[in-house]
């Protein structure tokens, strides 16, 4: 996926991304500040990924088909669930556990699927760096 | 059994080992990272056990308010989390299950118990049946647990003082006649105390492990005490939780 980003896009990531194209900044929760990733733990992946809204009305749920969210592509990849500093784990959404803060349980803030034990994404929209 | 959720013998992924540092790359011009972001010391399996709603989950969070978390939770709800406490010097990475909605005794597998360095064991201060409940806990765990694993008494819901039904002598009591069992009561509704819970457990397991090697506690040379914990052969089931 090479799709060609917006300028201000652009520079923005390149202020979070290392020279080896990991995380230059600590990666925290947007409402708590809950510190989700250390500094040079993640490598930038791109990969389409819906995530449901963190807004309260659109609750997730393993039946319903119309869940309110967004499709992100950029994301912050671990290999193993113990490179985050602080995270929580929903339970199974068919073969999906979304992500979320381990202190305010915002979220989804990231996408793990069962078939993969080695990949686990935090949607660089839904947190923030410091 | 589905054995996805057991703690991973080995990161598989990079950025592991090497020593401390973990100050962000100062600019993103830096070719590379000459300091490999620090490893967690240890890791850690706790869980937390105790009859229905005497606040268990709650003592797994710092706070909560009503934006999305309540549709997450209700819905689909937390299965388990990863937290990273620092105690000595070290970096330990806590894999932290509650075990609300399996409260019947027996609901809750075996596997839950087996891996578990801590168990936080949680009644209600102001519900007689909650404290009546423990002994049938204990016998869980005396069943399954490994016989290291620290346990941890907490009398909950201090916040609600005026409806106080277990006094804390009784708490610290029961507590006494378990080898190695510590006692606090908490309010996870007012944070009081629940850090230092999760602390005071890391800290027991910690000053357990300079006995399996050389003690070289006040060394701050090594880094790494220990390989890795043991694994749990098996991993707790999914979850059925009703929504």
């Amino acid at each position: 996926m090479d799709n060609n980003q917006e300028p201000e896009e652009a520079t923005d990531r390149s202020e979070l991304l290392s020279g080896d194209g990991k995380n230059s900044k600590s990666v925290m929760c947007q409402r708590c500040g809950s510190k989700v990733l250390s500094p040079g733990i993640a490598t930038f992946a791109e990969k389409e990924l819906f995530l449901p809204s963190m807004r309260k009305k659109s609750g997730l749920s393993a039946t319903e088909s119309s869940v309110d969210g967004d499709t992100l592509t950029d994301h912050w990849l671990v290999g193993d669930m113990f490179d985050f500093e602080n995270v929580g784990f929903t339970n199974d959404v068919g073969r999906i556990k979304y992500l979320i803060c381990a202190d305010c349980e915002i979220g989804p803030i990231g996408w793990h699927c069962l078939d993969d034990k080695s990949t686990y994404y935090i949607a660089l929209k839904r947190v923030t760096h410091a | 059994m589905d054995p996805r959720y057991d703690i991973p013998r080995r990161a598989t992924a990079g950025g592991s080992g090497g020593s401390a540092n973990s100050s962000p790359a100062l600019g993103a011009q830096s070719r590379r990272r000459k300091m490999p972001p620090r490893p967690a010391d240890f890791k850690l399996q706790i869980i937390i056990i105790g009859s229905r709603g005497v606040g268990k989950t709650s003592l797994m969070e710092r706070f909560t308010d009503d934006t999305f978390c309540e549709a997450c939770k209700s819905t689909v709800g937390v299965d388990f989390k990863i937290k990273t406490v620092e105690l000595r010097g070290k970096k330990i990475r806590l894999q932290i299950w509650d075990t609300a909605g399996q409260e019947r005794f027996n609901s809750i597998t075996s596997a839950y118990y087996r891996g578990a360095k801590g168990i936080v064991l949680v009644y209600d201060i102001t519900k007689q049946e909650t404290f009546e409940d423990l002994p049938k806990w204990m016998k869980m765990i005396d069943k399954y647990a490994s016989e290291e694993a620290e346990l941890l008494l907490v009398g909950n819901k201090l916040d609600c003082e005026t409806d106080r039904i277990i006094s804390r002598q009784q708490g610290e009591r029961f507590a006494s006649r378990i080898s190695g069992m510590r006692f606090c009561e908490a309010s996870a509704k007012d944070n009081f105390n629940v850090d230092e819970i999760f602390l005071k457990l890391v800290d027991d397991i910690l000053s357990k492990m300079p006995l399996e090697v050389p003690n070289r506690e006040l060394s701050n040379s090594v880094l790494s005490l220990q390989p890795e914990p043991e694994v749990p052969p098996e991993l707790p089931p999914p979850r059925m939780r009703c929504c």
